[in-house]
C-alpha cells in the first residue's frame, strides 16, 4: 500500500464508491501507521474505514477511534498495538474508554516499544538449521523431504542406538535426524461420542423416522428399509503445554517438533483439534506459528512469537494463564491435555496443585512427560512435580525416540 | 460482497442516519450501549457489513443483537450454532411427512401428482438461514448467528459464502435472492480462532463489561422496581469480584439476577445490616462452589467497599 498525498490533483483516483478524498487520504495513510505498529489491515479494511468515515463523521475524537476500531481491527489480541498507534497518531490526553485490554486477551502481544525482559528468541539451535532435503535419510532410511503425506508408525526403522539414546545427549546432527522423525509421530487421542448423530444402515440405537419417510417416497409410500441413527465419534481434542524454560532445554528443541508435527499435520488423526502451547515465565500460544508445513518456518516464527525462551519455570502461573484464557472456554474441556515439563519450577506446590485441581476439572486425561523421569534415582519427591502428580493419569519420561512412544500409548489410552 | 456494495437499505438508512439515532433506539427497546458497540452497530447496519462480537461470556453479546432488531423493529432471527450443524438445519430442509400426506391424500382421491406438485414452497421447511433471506421486508431481518466458535469451520465457510451473496440455490425450486439481505450479527466465544477470510469480512467489536455506572443503569431497566443505591451496590460489588481470580466471573445476567433476589428480599442497599441478605443471595452471582468461597471469605463489608481504606 502506498501512502496517498493530501493534494487535491492526486485525490480523484481514490475516490471509490463515492468516498469522499479526505477520508480515503486519512485512511490510507492511518491503516499504513497501524501496519508499521503490528496490526496488518488490508487495502479493503482501509476502503470500509473510508466509507466509514462517511458515515460517521470524525467529530470528536472518540468517534474516531470507535470508527476505526470496529472496521480495522480484526481480533482482541490487536487492540493494544492499535491503541498505542491511535494514541501515537491522535494524542492520548483523553482515553476514550476503559480499554479493553485491562480483562480482554492475556495472549495480546506486549505494546511495541516495550522491551521484553527476557531474551527474545533463541537464534542459536533451534530454528537456525536447515534440514537439508532428505537430512533424515542416513539413519532413517525413510528418505524423503518430510513431504511424507501421512504419519509413518514405522520408528523402527531408524537405528536402535538413536532411538534409545536420551534427547539431551545427542549430537546436533542427530538432533536434526530426529526431530525430522519426531514430527511425524502422529499423537491420536480416545474417541469420544458426541451428541450428533448420522445414518447407518444396521447399527444404530434409534430409528432415524424422517429419513425412513423420506426413502419411503421411493417405495410408494412405504417404508420398507429402516434407517437407522448412531452417535458419530470423533476423537477428543488434544491440547499440548511445553515447558521451554531453561532446565528444559536440551529437551525443547526436539518436543517443539513433536508440537509442530501435531498442529501441522493432524495426519492420522483425522477431526481431532489439536492446540499447542508454551510455557515458562508467561504462557504462549503458538497454535498458528506452528500450523505451517515447513518446519524451520514453523519453528522461526515460534521462536519470535514466544519472547521467554530458556527463563525460569513458572508453573503454576502457565497453567492457571492457560485455564482463564483458555482451558475454561472450551480447548481444555473432554480434551487430553499433555504436559511436557520437569516439574522445577519457582512457584509453591500448593499453588500447583491448586492448578492441577482446576485442569483435572477439564480435562479428560491428563499426561505428564517429565524427561528427568529417566535418570536412575529420581523420584518425583519435591515442589512442583511432587504437587502435580496425584492429578495426573499417566506419567511418563518422553526423553527418547523409544520413551516418545510411551507417550503415544499415554495419549491414546482410553483411560 | 454484493450486499455490501448495494448500500443500506433506504428505509434503514433513513431511520438511522446517524450514530446517535441507533444509541437513542436501542434506549428506546431497554438497550444501554456504549460509543463503541453503537458505532459497530451503526456501520454493520448502515455499511452494510456483518458484526462480529467477542467478550467474556454474560457481556451481552446475545442480547445486542435482539436489541437492533427490537430497534429496527423486524424480527430477528437466531441460529445458533452447535458441533456438527449442517445445512439442513441451518438453511432448509423439505418436510417429507406433509409431502408423503399430500401423495396418499392424492390417492384416496384418484388424482396424480406430478413431481413438481411436491417441490414447492408449501413443502419447505425454512430454517434460520434462509427464513433471513426470505424476509419479506419492509426492513431486512437481524440474522444472529450464535457461538459461531462452536460449529465445524467448513460450516463456517459455508455460512458465510451464502450471507456474502445474499442468494441460495435450490435445485428443485431455483435461486433465491434477498430483496432485504439481512443485517448479520455474529457471536463468538473463542474457543477457537475464526477463519481469517471470514474475519476480514466482518466489522469487528470486542464487548468488554460495562463500568458499573452503565451497569447499574441495565439492571435498572430490567429490575424497574430496584432501589437505586442497591444497583449502585451490587454493580460496584459485581466489578471488585471480577477483580478476584475467579473460575466464573458474574456478567450482566447474574448482576440482573442479584439485585432482583435482593429487591425481593426487601433490601434497600448493601451495607452491615443486610450481610446476610447479602450471603444468602451470593448464589445468584457466583455459580461456582470455590468462587462462592474465596467472596465469602472476603466478607461483605470488602463487597460493599466499606472495608477499603
Amino acid at each position: 500500500m502506498r501512502a496517498v498525498s493530501d493534494q487535491g490533483g492526486r485525490a480523484g483516483p481514490t475516490v471509490r464508491g463515492g468516498v469522499a478524498a479526505e477520508p480515503a487520504a486519512l485512511a490510507t495513510r492511518f491503516v499504513e501507521a497501524l501496519h508499521r505498529g503490528g496490526v496488518p489491515a488490508g487495502t479493503d479494511r482501509a476502503a470500509r474505514f473510508a466509507t466509514a468515515l462517511r458515515l460517521v463523521p470524525p467529530a470528536t475524537r472518540d468517534r474516531l477511534y470507535w470508527t476505526a476500531r470496529v472496521t480495522l481491527v480484526a481480533d482482541a489480541a490487536q487492540l493494544p498495538a492499535f491503541d498505542a498507534v491511535f494514541a501515537g497518531i491522535f494524542g492520548d490526553d483523553t482515553p476514550p474508554v476503559d480499554l479493553a485490554d485491562t480483562r480482554g486477551d492475556p495472549t495480546a502481544p506486549p505494546l511495541p516499544d516495550v522491551p521484553s525482559e527476557t531474551r527474545p528468541t533463541a537464534p542459536d539451535d533451534r530454528p537456525a538449521q536447515p534440514a537439508p532435503p532428505g537430512a533424515g535419510a542416513g539413519t532413517a532410511g525413510t528418505g524423503g523431504p518430510g513431504g511424507e503425506p501421512r504419519a509413518v508408525p514405522a520408528l523402527a526403522s531408524t537405528t536402535e542406538r538413536l532411538r534409545h539414546t536420551a534427547f539431551a545427549d545427542l549430537t546436533a546432527d542427530e538432533v536434526t535426524a530426529v526431530r525430522h522423525l519426531v514430527r511425524r509421530i502422529a499423537l491420536a487421542t480416545p474417541q469420544r461420542r458426541t451428541r450428533r448423530t448420522r445414518a447407518s444402515r444396521k447399527h444404530g440405537e434409534r430409528i432415524d423416522v424422517r429419513r425412513t419417510v423420506g426413502n419411503a417416497r421411493k417405495t410408494g409410500g412405504d417404508p420398507v428399509a429402516l434407517v437407522r441413527r448412531r452417535r458419530r465419534r470423533r476423537p477428543r481434542p488434544l491440547v499440548l503445554l511445553c515447558d521451554v524454560s531453561g532446565s528444559m532445554e536440551p529437551y525443547t528443541r526436539v518436543f517443539l517438533a513433536l508440537l509442530h508435527g501435531c498442529v501441522s499435520g493432524g495426519r492420522g488423526v483425522p477431526g481431532a483439534r489439536t492446540e499447542a502451547f508454551v510455557f515458562s515465565t508467561r504462557l504462549t500460544r503458538l497454535t498458528r506459528p506452528l500450523a505451517g508445513r515447513d518446519p524451520d518456518l514453523a519453528l522461526r516464527r515460534a521462536a519470535e512469537t514466544a519472547p521467554d525462551w530458556a527463563g525460569g519455570t513458572r508453573l503454576a502461573e502457565a497453567l492457571r494463564r492457560f485455564l482463564d484464557s483458555y482451558g475454561r472456554r472450551g480447548i481444555a474441556r473432554g480434551a487430553v491435555v499433555v504436559v511436557l515439563s520437569d516439574g522445577w519450577a519457582r512457584d509453591e506446590p500448593a499453588d500447583v496443585a491448586a492448578q492441577m485441581a482446576r485442569l483435572r476439572w477439564v480435562a479428560h486425561r491428563i499426561v505428564w512427560v517429565n524427561p528427568r523421569k529417566a535418570a536412575a534415582g529420581y523420584a518425583p519427591k519435591v515442589g512442583g512435580m511432587a504437587a502435580a502428580l496425584p492429578f495426573c493419569d499417566a506419567f511418563v519420561s518422553g526423553h527418547s525416540l523409544a520413551a516418545l512412544d510411551e507417550v503415544a500409548a499415554a495419549v491414546a489410552s482410553a483411560g | 460482497m454484493t450486499a455490501a456494495r448495494q448500500g443500506s437499505d433506504p428505509a434503514v438508512a433513513a431511520a438511522f442516519p446517524d450514530v446517535d439515532a441507533l444509541t437513542a433506539a436501542l434506549d428506546a427497546a431497554d438497550y444501554v450501549v456504549d460509543p463503541g458497540l453503537a458505532t459497530a452497530l451503526f456501520l454493520g447496519v448502515r455499511l452494510p457489513q456483518p458484526v462480529l462480537l467477542e467478550g467474556e461470556p454474560g457481556v451481552g453479546k446475545t442480547e445486542a443483537a435482539k436489541a437492533l432488531a427490537r430497534a429496527l423493529d423486524t424480527p430477528l432471527v437466531r441460529l445458533q450454532c452447535y458441533e456438527g450443524i449442517d445445512a439442513a438445519e441451518a438453511l432448509y430442509e423439505w418436510n417429507y411427512p406433509r409431502q408423503l400426506l399430500a401423495i396418499r391424500m392424492a390417492e384416496t382421491h384418484g388424482e396424480r401428482l406430478a413431481e413438481a406438485d411436491l417441490f414447492t414452497r408449501d413443502y419447505l421447511l425454512r430454517r434460520p438461514l434462509l427464513a433471513a433471506l426470505e424476509h419479506p421486508g419492509p426492513r431486512p431481518a437481524v440474522l444472529l448467528v450464535d457461538e459461531l466458535d462452536r460449529a465445524d469451520d467448513d460450516f463456517e465457510a459455508f455460512t458465510f459464502e451464502l450471507l456474502a451473496e445474499a442468494t441460495v440455490t435450490i435445485p428443485e425450486l431455483g435461486t433465491v435472492t434477498a430483496a432485504h439481505p439481512p443485517i448479520v450479527v455474529l457471536t463468538s466465544n473463542r474457543t477457537r480462532d475464526l477463519h481469517d477470510a471470514l474475519k476480514r469480512r466482518c466489522l469487528y467489536h470486542w464487548i468488554d463489561y460495562p463500568s458499573p455506572d452503565r451497569a447499574a443503569e441495565i439492571v435498572r431497566r430490567r429490575v424497574p422496581d430496584s432501589a437505586l443505591p442497591l444497583t449502585l451496590d451490587a454493580t460496584a460489588a459485581v466489578d471488585r469480584m471480577r477483580g478476584l481470580d475467579l473460575e466464573k466471573p458474574p456478567g450482566i445476567a447474574e448482576t440482573v439476577d442479584w439485585v432482583a433476589a435482593l429487591t425481593l428480599l426487601g433490601v434497600p442497599r448493601l451495607d452491615a445490616t443486610s450481610a446476610d441478605a447479602a450471603g444468602a443471595t451470593l448464589g445468584s452471582v457466583l455459580k461456582n462452589r470455590d468462587d462462592l468461597e474465596l467472596v465469602r471469605a472476603r466478607g461483605v463489608s470488602w463487597l460493599t467497599g466499606a472495608g477499603r481504606v
